[in-house]
């Protein structure tokens, strides 16, 4: 009961004129950035931070911003699967398999209003159960203490390189620049200048913003110098923009199977939407054996992919407000801009400032119902976005992304140095390591650090502490469980490899 | 295969030296058992045996379909982009926001295939209107540099 009662309070907070329309312009902006080629969620919201952080916005009002921001990114990326057959980001791929083929049938509307239906209800899922079980884990994170919370984080580190899939290594290795890097600057508990080559700027560390706007901005726009092939005709929006509902219920089993199963996956650190909707999508299509016809059209090979990505983006902010450990890419810039206003994600959060955790739950619902409503008057505005070509946009996004990383500290040091991190972050995506790893790493390794160092202080140097719990020795065990896993996958494969052989 | 063999090679280069950086790192004095210099020398460690693997074992480059083999125009334009980057934070302060995101923005419009007159009737408008939403409407300050004495 203290739960809805605490949930009535967060809606009394979202619903404060103030912030519905800070909700409101966050989904707005967001669904342009997820528009735009080359901006997805990761950088429309660390864009955003000196924003929010300028504007004097209160805490709770930013992250209101900041997730709607993310929200309306998702959506976003959605449109340009759906009308251009392009996938905004990776998330979204598995969208345009069913997406396109929809819209080139003249169902272009339906597509859109009911993919923003399945999300509405993935949110919704997840929403739920992190009302439910959000408070409990809370709790339960109490009693970590910090060699609990640094196996923990080495778990979160593992997961990333278990989940990945095919390339485990190359994760592992961008994890770890992530984790080092943060260690750059002076130490906070020795008061050494670390790897700052006596340089004043580096003193305070790498900024947050400077990290994930180089890797992430500059290395797209260099990215998009690559692509030169012009001309994607989007297909019109035309005729029925709504779903009716006989389409809705031919999906509803589908919406609320692949709800449950994103809200899990997006829990799992390292996980996250992509694997999530493409988990859904492979489920369904298996389930609907051959009465489905997925692939050219299928209603539901498009709700499950959606169904799924809407409901893990809400559970991913569930180990990001309960033990302050994120559990991807967005999450982890969500941190950086908490930190910014000097409030550690954890536990103590739910107890602290239930304003904050509350308000922010309820605006997740609000900011859901906007986007569907957004979506029926606004879609054709939408497309006209789709036609600004690249000579036009790259240069104002070049210029945005100068002025969201000045905006930090005010010097031109940290514009170099996003341009440097920009040209690394391009050699990175050229060699096919992922990129996100590194933001986590990057906002994981000074809490694993601070916990390690101070877990061996309890215990005076012996390293036994870190497996003496229960809690601990059990996280041990996942985290073996997920190094394997990219093994025994290996296996498999060559075991599958070596009987097609045999077949032969 | 082979350039990715290089790059682990640099990267671990790269650790090795940070690595010595790290290893006179010592707190004058310290109430812990564990000093500044055992995490950054952990990962630099780890990072330097999955760096090692990958040189011997390098895995299959991915690559998507829209994404051409780069080539040398791809890469002279790579390098101009890299160039104008330097440039805009070069001159950010000096010649103050407007103009130099004029002088970076129109050259890199082209790069992009924007013809000159379109490029510079964009991104000219766009610098103004980018100055007035954020220094004066959002209160985020970016210098004006040698516009100052229009302002005055």
């Amino acid at each position: 009961m203290d739960t809805l009662s605490y949930l009535g309070q967060g809606f009394g907070v979202a619903l404060s004129p103030y912030n519905l329309v800070t909700a409101l312009s966050g989904t707005l902006i967001g669904t342009v950035v997820g528009l735009l080629p080359g901006l997805g969620p990761i950088n429309g919201v660390a864009l955003l931070i000196p924003i929010a952080f300028a504007l004097g916005l209160p805490p709770e009002s930013a992250l209101i911003l900041l997730a709607a921001v993310y929200l309306g990114c998702e959506y976003g990326g959605r449109i340009s699967s759906i009308l251009l057959n392009i996938p905004g980001e990776a998330s979204t791929v598995m969208t345009t398999l069913d997406g396109y083929p929809m819209a080139r049938q003249g169902l272009a509307g339906v597509a859109l209003s009911l993919s923003a239906w399945s999300s509405f209800i993935g949110a919704f899922i997840a929403t739920c159960g992190m009302v439910l079980f959000a408070p409990l884990l809370a709790k339960w994170a109490i009693a970590f203490g910090p060699a609990e919370y640094f196996v923990l984080m080495v778990f979160a580190i593992v997961a990333l390189g278990g989940m990945a899939g095919d390339k485990p290594l190359k994760t592992f290795i961008a994890a770890l620049i992530g984790l080092f890097l943060s260690s750059v600057g002076i130490d906070a508990n020795s008061g050494v200048y670390r790897f700052t080559g006596d340089s004043v700027h580096l003193a305070d560390g790498i900024q947050f913003v400077v990290l994930v706007l180089g890797l992430f901005s500059i290395s797209e726009i260099l990215l998009l110098l690559e692509k030169t092939h012009h001309g994607h005709e989007a297909v019109k929006a035309t005729g029925r923009m709504l779903f009716n509902l006989k389409e809705a219920a031919s999906v509803f089993v589908v919406n609320i199977r692949c709800g449950l199963l994103g809200f899990i996956m997006g829990v799992l650190p390292g996980a996250g939407a992509t694997l999530a909707s493409a988990v859904a999508y492979m489920t369904e299509k298996r389930l609907a054996g051959a009465s489905g016809k997925f692939g050219k059209g299928d209603a539901r090979g498009l709700a499950a992919p959606e169904t799924a990505i809407g409901a893990s983006c809400c559970g991913a902010l569930v180990p990001m407000l309960t033990l302050g450990v994120p559990g991807s890419g967005t999450t982890a810039v969500m941190i950086g801009a908490l930190t910014l206003y000097n409030i550690t994600p954890g536990p103590l959060l739910f107890e602290q400032q239930p304003d904050i955790v509350w308000g922010l739950i309820a605006s997740l619902f609000i900011a859901n119902i906007m986007l569907v409503i957004l979506n029926i008057p606004m879609i054709r505005i939408f497309t006209r976005i789709l036609a600004v070509p690249n000579w036009a946009l790259v240069p104002v996004i070049a210029i945005i992304t100068a002025i969201g990383v000045y905006a930090v500290h005010a010097t031109t040091f940290d514009l170099f140095l996003m341009v440097g991190i920009g040209i690394m972050g391009y050699i990175l995506r050229k060699l096919d390591f992922p990129l996100s790893p590194i933001l986590l790493g990057f906002i994981l390794g000074g809490l694993m650090e601070q916990n390690l160092r101070r877990a061996l202080s309890i215990s005076n140097g012996a390293l036994d502490i870190l497996w003496s719990s229960p809690i601990s020795l059990a996280v041990w065990a996942v985290t073996a469980l997920m190094l394997a896993l990219p093994l025994i996958r290996i296996w498999r494969r060559r075991v599958l490899q070596r009987r097609a052989l045999a077949n032969v | 295969m082979i350039l990715q063999r290089i790059f682990a090679l640099a990267l671990l280069a790269v650790c090795a030296a940070l690595a010595v950086m790290a290893w006179p790192y010592q707190a004058a004095f310290s109430y812990e058992p564990v000093g500044p210099r055992a995490y950054p020398l952990l990962m630099l460690g780890l990072m330097g045996l999955a760096l090692l693997y990958l040189a011997f074992r390098p895995t299959p480059i991915v690559r998507g379909e829209d994404e051409p083999e780069l080539d040398r125009e791809t890469l002279n334009k790579i390098g101009l982009c890299v160039a104008l980057l330097l440039v805009f934070a070069a001159t950010f302060e000096s010649l103050g926001f407007i103009i130099s995101s004029i002088l970076v923005g129109v050259p890199m419009a082209r790069l992009y295939g924007g013809r000159w007159s379109s490029s510079a009737l964009i991104v000219g408008l766009m610098s103004i209107a980018l100055y007035v939403l954020f220094d004066r409407v959002m209160d985020v300050p970016l210098p004006l540099g040698l516009l100052d004495v229009v302002e005055n």
